[in-house]
């Protein structure tokens, strides 16, 4: 074969993945708003739609287009329809600080995107820079609302609150030797220090520090190892669903909890997910789980009260289930949209002096946010596993 | 002490893995100078077909009859190192003559290629997978660790693997044409070897070995996704570097060192710095002796 025809099937090699991505783009992309009268009212959507957190970022995007096509049906808002331009941040920092950047340059009037705290993070200052509202469905690293931000708002309560949790199910227990361990994420180190702190202040101790693993790792053998020779009788994992199931799994061979062992383990929001639950199997029982008390009751994870209108449209719309985090993207364009209606504009800065005083009751409960940002009412939930499903933990333990 | 012995037995497991990988790593730098970057993703697509295949052979069995598995893994060894093969014929045959960085920006293409694939592949896609069967949670205690009857068996295969490839490679024919091909490849054709075909048979062995790695994979770590081929891959190149690169034994000495090493950093200094002891390793290797462990038959033998 000589060089051209190489070079020719290089080209068309090319061809078929640019092909390939505009399938995985174009399926995605699915919400041609109807041509309205004035202006369409750009929102970009910053989420992972590739990498290890894509099923989660599909889920939260599927919501926000079901959101945004329900208010376009009823003529959008102040006459503007809305469309979403989604852009993938890959759950990565340097992807979504280009994301950010492409969407700013395509002159979005807000953003409503995030679920990885780490990718969020150093997108917020350059949209506060542009000078749009910035409401995130679903990333909530206390780091998120310190940077004195005026346009961030959290729809998810922050996760400052499930150490806290985490600490007093520990003290409920009995449990003083803790063993702590993150993803090496931005949003798992946060808590995790968080989680350390409540702990210490608890009077327990945490044995060998809080310790990072990192997010590509599958094997926890190491650190297994160290927590059997630490003695530690509670186990805090404040990273991803699929590593936790890892972990748990590896745990429960290891004869640490489950059936064979008498420490619990405890999982931070980012691990409750369905994938959890299959992952893990078995080993999934008897562990717990903190999660905001608005999205445990929502979606999928508890399925009590559950908005069965909602999960059967998004069923009948995308052919599969809701994520946990589903209801909180259709209440970020919710409030979005009721802010722009209530400050009579979609100018930026009016649309967010009306976010802050903004109190609607959404999907996932009363949606209102306290000065920096924060999601208000933001109680938690202790969950635990029973027979392969997500239970309310009986006792809740006392702040 | 106990706690550095248990380290050591976790980064066996551990190593037996990256050994595997390593292999094929190794043996295609040896015989074609091209450090393949895509051959951790034929580990992965190994990994998404012997899922479809168990899945639609073992419903039922959470834990599966260990022979099914047996024979899913070696159907899916064969597949594995077709892919590998095939890909070697398409792509890396026709590019021969070129360049040697050529070929290795071929190779980052193929593993996008492969890793977009996947996920654009109806029931594969972005999400974590949960594979359908995975190894029992009962074993045997040694020191204060317990390891499972699954863990022990997986060591023992890569052992046997390897020393299967050793074997091959130091005293058959064909290894020997191996090596022929490896030392001088215009003398080997001119000694009548068919040059190509032993290229595509170290290919073949190369995936075939990331395919049984794959499986193994998914029945103890019971997690598959598209990405995973990437941070194995690169795991499996240092340890084929670590051990010398293009050295049989090289490999599955580099890959033992590399799990003991990262199992022992954590146990020493704990997780965040696993990565950093394992490549400060190699680092400090690479100073005290460039061509690795069992670098120094390189330029000779495979």
């Amino acid at each position: 074969m000589n060089r051209n025809s190489f070079k020719a099937r290089i080209l068309a090699s090319g061809v078929v993945v640019a092909g390939m991505l505009t399938v995985v783009t174009g399926a995605t992309g699915g919400a041609a708003s109807a041509a309205a009268k004035s202006s369409p009212y750009l929102i970009g959507v910053p989420m992972p739609m590739t990498g290890a957190e894509a099923q989660a970022g599909t889920q939260i995007y599927n919501a926000e287009l079901m959101a945004a096509q329900q208010i376009n049906k009823k003529g959008g808002v102040l006459g503007h329809q809305l469309k979403l331009i989604e852009q993938d941040d890959a759950c990565d920092a340097g992807t979504a600080v280009n994301a950010a950047n492409l969407l700013v340059s395509k002159g979005v009037q807000a953003e409503v995107g995030g679920y990885c705290s780490g990718a969020t993070l150093p997108a917020e200052p350059i949209i506060a820079r542009a000078g749009i509202p910035y409401v995130m469905p679903a990333a909530n690293s206390p780091e998120l609302t310190t940077g004195g931000y005026k346009n961030v708002f959290l729809i998810d309560p922050s996760g400052a609150g499930d150490g806290a949790e985490a600490a007093a199910f520990f003290k409920q227990q009995g449990i003083k030797k803790i063993f702590i361990i993150d993803d090496q994420s931005s949003f798992g180190v946060a808590i995790a220090n968080a989680a350390a702190k409540d702990i210490k202040a608890n009077g327990g101790t945490v044995t060998g520090g809080v310790q990072s693993i990192p997010a590509t790792s599958n094997d926890f053998s190491a650190v297994i190892s160290q927590i059997k020779s630490s003695g530690a009788k509670g186990i805090y994992w404040s990273g991803y669903f699929a590593q936790a199931a890892q972990f748990a799994t590896q745990l429960n061979a290891a004869g640490i909890i489950g059936a064979h062992g008498s420490a619990k383990f405890v999982v931070a929001d980012g691990s409750v997910d369905a994938t959890y639950l299959s992952g893990a199997g078995a080993a999934g029982n008897g562990t717990y789980a903190t999660i905001a008390a608005l999205a445990s009751g929502v979606g999928n994870v508890l399925g009590t009260h559950a908005d069965q209108v909602f999960n059967a449209a998004y069923r009948k719309e995308f052919k599969a289930a809701p994520g946990p985090y589903s209801t909180f993207g259709y209440d970020a364009i919710t409030a979005l949209v009721l802010a722009a209606k209530d400050a009579k504009s979609i100018a930026p800065a009016r649309v967010i002096a009306k976010l802050h005083t903004l109190s609607f009751n959404g999907l996932t409960g009363k949606v209102s946010f306290d000065k920096t940002g924060n999601r208000l009412g933001a109680v938690m939930d202790l969950l635990e596993v029973v027979n392969g499903k997500y239970t309310l933990a009986k006792p809740q333990p006392k702040l | 002490m106990s706690l550095l012995l248990n380290e050591i037995g976790n980064g066996i497991f551990l190593g037996a893995f990256f050994g595997l990988v390593a292999l094929g790593y190794s043996m295609v730098y040896g015989i074609l100078r091209l450090i393949n970057f895509a051959h951790g993703d034929f580990y992965m697509v190994a990994a998404f077909v012997s899922y479809t295949i168990l899945g639609a052979v073992a419903v039922g069995h959470s834990h599966g009859h260990w022979w099914t598995v047996v024979w899913v893994g070696l159907v899916v060894m064969v597949i594995t190192g077709a892919l590998a093969a095939l890909a070697n014929q398409l792509i890396y045959r026709p590019m021969r003559r070129a360049a040697i960085l050529s070929l290795m920006i071929a190779a980052i293409g193929l593993s996008q290629v492969l890793e977009n694939g996947v996920l654009v592949t109806p029931h594969w896609g972005a999400t974590y997978l949960v594979y359908p069967v995975t190894t029992p949670p009962r074993g045997f205690n040694l020191g204060s660790n317990h390891y499972t009857w699954g863990q022990l068996f997986i060591v023992l295969i890569s052992g046997l693997l390897a020393l299967g490839v050793y074997f091959l490679v130091g005293r058959t024919l064909l290894g020997k044409a191996m090596r022929a091909v490896s030392e001088d490849r215009i003398a080997a054709t001119l000694m009548g070897i068919n040059v190509d075909l032993v290229i595509a048979i170290v290919f073949f062995i190369g995936g075939a070995l990331a395919g049984a790695a794959a499986v193994m994979t998914g029945v103890y770590y019971g997690q598959i996704n598209y990405l995973m081929g990437f941070t194995v891959g690169l795991e499996a190149f240092t340890a084929a570097v670590l051990g010398g690169i293009g050295n049989i034994g090289g490999a599955v000495l580099g890959g033992l060192i590399l799990g003991i090493v990262q199992s022992i950093g954590t146990g020493i200094f704990g997780a965040e710095w696993s990565i950093v002891v394992a490549f400060g390793a190699l680092v400090l290797m690479l100073w005290i002796r460039p061509t690795g462990l069992l670098g120094e038959r390189v330029a000779r033998r495979m």
